[in-house]
């Protein structure tokens, strides 16, 4: 019986082979993207989950009310850790973590690396597992360092790494360590990635700072025992609060500041380590927002959901077709059920194929989706029982659901209505107009979206930050030379170059650098009588120059004024924040007692992403703060050339380490990877959706205008015109197009309202982008019925009159 | 009002050409009743689809009021066929969505009449066709015979000079082809010239003139009157 079912299923697919090839395209298309998608959403849903005790593990941040309101931070000062483990209950382990570059030789090797310094609970509480050396503790010892596979690759080759011992560069001095570990590359899935891990003890400034409360420099990540809530972490935390940040709480009592709803001025808090990637502190509240992968699964779901409407929708208005086939079954003695399987045995079939046929397109598919889309998803990460368990769940429901609705309503006809050849299809076409309004009206959705994140995101590609960004080239002064001194060689180096028009340096760079490192430092002082803060900046002469910042008042630091490296230039961000109407009387204050002039007003620059407003910053001078980058603006003509130069020049300087300039221009763009993912992720998804949905519009034109071709051959002959039948055949799809525009788009406003909120500097939302959504899939819509319907309307109608 | 000269018509397959019309010539007066006749496959239908403009010819002359129509283009004859010819099909070629009222209504539709004066023509006609009450209804609800006059009801709404008839009574009972044709009669008399293409002799009775067409000539022409 059941073989009789495929049989004849095989049988009705080849009968029409437009339809079925339009049905297989469109569902392996569907099913091809959505597991493409599904996997990059479930990837990054993923994120440090596979520690053994993700569940246990915690990220402390503080919350300190300030007269602006809470404010957090996960910063933290190096005391901390200790006083948490002696005073709260329940915490198992603690480790500090700090992510620095070092620098680490070997032999002849100097490379510079990632290095995390962290306490020796660390790799208990995480899981990274060892692969040779020690397992447990491997950093007992504070002259142990543990390394990952690669990094022991890169520094031993094929050599066995244990127990060898590599300088790393600390405060300008080589120590010795000793490799006690060696442990797996990280996953892709882990937010704490490192290529080497060093005490925590060992790092430059932990003497300097290890029972100051005042500077916090480092992230502590705990593992509570179980059956400790994050509110009992922090009613036990109160003490030592009220013990070592009495400084802190008399300010903001000074200050004016808010207590929080417990009638306090500070607290630590806890964030589970798996809410750490999704996280965002907004306004003194931890804000976890796991948008984007939903968002991502979203759009593979609304994919897989068009495709399925286009099945229900074709199956049903193929139906028509079938009736007599009913009829006669149902004559001959068909039951209701076997007609239900032999219409859902042929909706399974396709299934069957479209899944396989989806899959193999994934698997071509899936290195220029990870190119594409940046994501480091696998096939190897999701072949696991559940997942595999889970997928084939998910298609055989999907079957049962899709397949099995058209194939109720088939079996279910009567038989004379059947033998007949006659349809009710009022009911019907409610639904199938309901489903094409839906699928119209999320192509409509993403269309939308699509237009208002790239103009958003050009807007900000394009906005004038304030200082030149086409000009100007970045790098990290990598190397084991004091950075001034090494700038000082690249000047002398250049100097004879006519491209090269001024060099200076910042321990900060503008925009993600090719290094990938992002740093804010945030400086905290007292001016009269209250707590400013401010982004602080270590810098060289010429800084403003290079980067063609304006000064607005005042001047810029300038060679052989002695006081200038006892001054500090400021933004007007921060003019507002001292409050003083000529800027140039006032003062900040380092190291308690010494008033750093301010010299000078630089107008307001974009030196953080787009997401944030421009923050008050201070530059300060000071030749004893190490500058990690150097900046270097060249002539517009030959950059290229110029890069070049640069390049050679910093060989010679640091012949070891690796140049990795870019321009600022390049460095914006690439804070702005995650909106342009989104962007990537939204344009294909919404291309896939208006093709999927015309591919289902195409086929029930095809249908309809079928059975209604003695109508329109009759017509003709009583006076209609091309234009009459064009109209009359497609004004009911776009009327459908209109209703799903005027769904969708009060939806898409909101959400793209929702979405510009997280960017300060954003565009105004336009009814023009939404109406170009309307207009395009209306276009689209017409171009997708025009081929068949203007053939049907220029037809002869004396031909069209004998079709019965 | 009908002039028709050495019309041809042939339909070519791969193989074979078949002659529809062989060359026919003939002329319809206005007010005129002729009933063309023939067996299967003689070209009637052809014929009527050609004179009806429906269809192009391969040569010869067609003359109608006065104009030759055969080298016009379809928009040329789309115009000049909503505007002066109505149609009544022995399948009646109703629209199964439509109701009796939009069915007649449609041509009027077409050809811009104004809604309020489109309601009062159809009504009017309907009226004279005596399915007034069934106005509401679908063509499903009705019996042949009440569709039939449904699709004469449209045929004449817009006030054609010529209708054409393509075996009108062929799906009805005697009775209720006896109504059709004395509707059709009616029509005539009214002024309305009509040519009908029929197998029943008894029909052809009540045309003023009889052609007998055998492989796409006229073999021979009965006056009635």
């Amino acid at each position: 019986m059941l073989r009789n079912y495929f049989k004849i299923a095989w049988r009705n697919l080849i009968k029409d082979k437009m339809f079925t090839i339009l049905n297989v395209t469109g569902l392996s298309v569907a099913f091809g993207i959505a597991i493409l998608l599904a996997m990059a959403g479930f990837f990054d849903l993923s994120y440090d989950k596979f520690h053994t005790n993700a569940d246990h593990l915690y990220k402390v941040y503080s919350v300190q009310q300030t007269s602006k309101g809470p404010e957090a931070s996960v910063s933290q000062p190096a005391p901390l850790l200790e006083a948490l483990k002696a005073e709260v209950p329940g915490i198992e382990k603690a480790s500090r973590y700090l992510q620095q570059e070092a620098i680490v030789s070997f032999n002849e090797k100097e490379i510079n690396m990632d290095a995390v310094w962290v306490d020796a609970d660390f790799f208990d509480m995480f899981t990274f597992p060892s692969l040779k050396g020690k397992i447990n503790n491997p950093l007992e010892k504070q002259s142990s360092i543990v390394i990952t596979e690669s990094t022991a690759k890169k520094l031993f080759g094929d050599e066995k790494a244990i127990d060898k011992t590599v300088q790393i560069l600390i405060n300008g001095k080589d120590h010795p360590f000793n490799i006690s570990a060696v442990v797996a590359n990280n996953l892709p899935q882990s937010t704490l990635e490192f290529e080497l891990a060093i005490p925590f003890e060992k790092e430059a400034d932990y003497q300097n700072n290890k029972d100051t409360w005042d500077s916090s420099y480092h992230d502590v990540y705990i593992q509570l025992a179980n059956g400790v809530s994050p509110k009992q972490f922090e009613k036990a935390t109160r003490a030592l609060v009220d013990l070592n940040l009495q400084e802190q709480i008399a300010n903001a009592k000074r200050d004016g500041a808010q207590t929080n709803a417990d009638g306090r001025y500070y607290k630590f808090d806890i964030l589970p380590v798996t809410d750490v990637k999704f996280t965002k502190f907004k306004n003194g509240y931890a804000e976890v927002s796991r948008s984007t992968p939903y968002l991502v699964l979203g759009i593979a779901f609304l994919i897989l959901f068009i495709a399925c409407v286009n099945f229900i929708n074709m199956s049903i208005a193929k139906s028509g077709q079938r009736l007599k086939e009913i009829g006669m079954r149902k004559t001959l003695g068909a039951k209701r059920k076997q007609l239900f399987l032999q219409f859902w045995s042929e909706s399974f079939f396709v299934f069957c194929i479209s899944v396989l046929l989806g899959l193999m397109l994934s698997i071509l598919l899936i290195d220029s989706f990870k190119t594409i889309f940046r994501t480091a998803v696998s096939f190897d990460l999701l072949i696991s029982p559940t997942i595999i368990l889970s997928f084939l769940s998910t298609v055989l429901l999907i079957t049962v659901l899709v397949g099995g609705y058209p194939a109720i309503l088939l079996s279910k006809l009567g038989t004379i209505q059947s033998l007949k050849g006659k349809l009710d299809h009022s009911g019907k076409n409610k639904v199938r107009d309901g489903l094409i309004v839906i699928q119209f009206g999320i192509a409509i959705l993403l269309i939308s979206g699509t237009l208002v994140l790239r103009e958003q995101l050009d807007f900000m590609r394009n906005k004038d930050l304030g200082f030149n960004k086409e000009q100007v080239l970045s790098f990290p002064l990598y190397g084991k030379k004091d950075s001034h001194q090494a700038l000082q060689l690249l000047r002398n180096e250049l100097a004879s170059n006519p491209d090269i028009l001024e060099i200076t340096g910042a321990d900060n760079n503008l925009g993600l650098g090719k290094d990938g490192s992002l740093s804010k430092s945030i400086y905290g002082f007292e001016y009269k009588e209250r707590v400013i803060y401010t982004n602080s900046l270590t810098v060289d002469y010429d800084y403003v120059e290079t980067l063609d910042l304006k000064i607005v008042k005042g001047r810029n630091f300038k060679r052989g004024y002695a006081n200038d490296s006892l001054s500090v230039v400021i933004n007007e961000a921060m003019v507002k924040e001292l409050g003083e109407k000529d800027p140039l009387t006032a003062y900040v204050t380092v190291s308690d007692s010494i008033r750093y002039p301010v010299i000078g007003v630089v107008k307001d620059y974009n030196f953080e992403k787009l997401d944030k407003s421009i923050q008050p910053i201070t530059m300060f001078l000071n030749n004893n703060e190490g500058l990690y980058y150097a900046y270097v603006k060249v002539a517009p003509t030959n950059m290229a050339k110029s890069y070049d130069v640069i390049k050679q020049a910093w060989k010679k300087i640091a012949p070891n380490a690796t140049f990795l300039g870019s321009f600022l221009d390049e460095n914006i763009n690439r804070t702005f990877r995650k909106e342009e993912k989104i962007a990537k992720m939204i344009t294909a998804g919404s291309i896939i959706a208006i093709v999927l949905s015309c591919i289902g519009l195409f086929a029930i034109s095809l249908l309809l205008i079928t059975q209604r071709t003695k109508e329109i051959g009759v017509r003709k002959i009583i006076g209609a015109s091309i234009t009459n039948i064009t109209f009359l055949l497609t004004k009911d799809f776009l009327k459908l197009v209109g209703v799903s525009f005027l769904i969708a788009t009060p939806i898409a406003w909101w959400f793209m309202k929702e979405w510009l909120q997280n960017y300060p500097f954003k565009i105004d939302l336009s009814i023009w982008s939404f109406l170009a959504a309307g207009i395009l899939t209306t276009i689209i819509a017409l171009l997708t019925l025009g081929v068949k319907t203007l053939k049907v309307a220029t037809q002869n109608p004396v031909k069209s009159i004998k079709t019965e | 009002m009908i002039k028709i000269t050495d019309l041809e018509k042939y339909y070519k397959t791969e193989e074979l050409q078949t002659i529809a019309l062989n060359k026919l010539s003939f002329e319809v007066k206005k007010g005129e009743f002729v009933a063309i006749m023939g067996p299967s496959g003689c070209g009637k239908s052809t014929l009527l689809n050609i004179l009806g403009m429906l269809d192009d010819s391969d040569g010869g002359s067609f003359i109608f009021n006065g104009e030759e129509v055969i080298h016009y283009n379809e928009r040329k004859r789309a115009n000049i066929r909503k505007h002066n010819i109505g149609f009544v099909f022995q399948s009646f070629n109703l629209i199964d969505q439509l109701t009796v009222f939009e069915n007649v209504e449609l041509p009027l539709i077409y050809i811009g009449v104004k809604k309020a004066e489109r309601k009062k023509k159809v009504y009017e006609v309907l009226e004279k066709m005596q399915i007034m009450h069934r106005r509401k209804h679908f063509p499903q609800q009705l019996s042949g015979g009440q569709q039939q006059r449904v699709a004469v009801a449209r045929a004449v709404v817009n006030n054609p000079k010529l209708i054409l008839a393509d075996e009108p009574t062929g799906n009805l009972d005697s009775s209720n082809g006896n109504e059709v044709m004395d509707l059709l009669t009616e029509l005539n008399k009214q002024g309305t010239t009509i040519i009908m293409v029929t197998h029943s002799e008894h029909d052809a009775k009540f045309s003023h003139r009889i052609i007998r067409m055998l492989d796409g000539q006229k073999v021979i022409e009965n006056s009635l009157i």
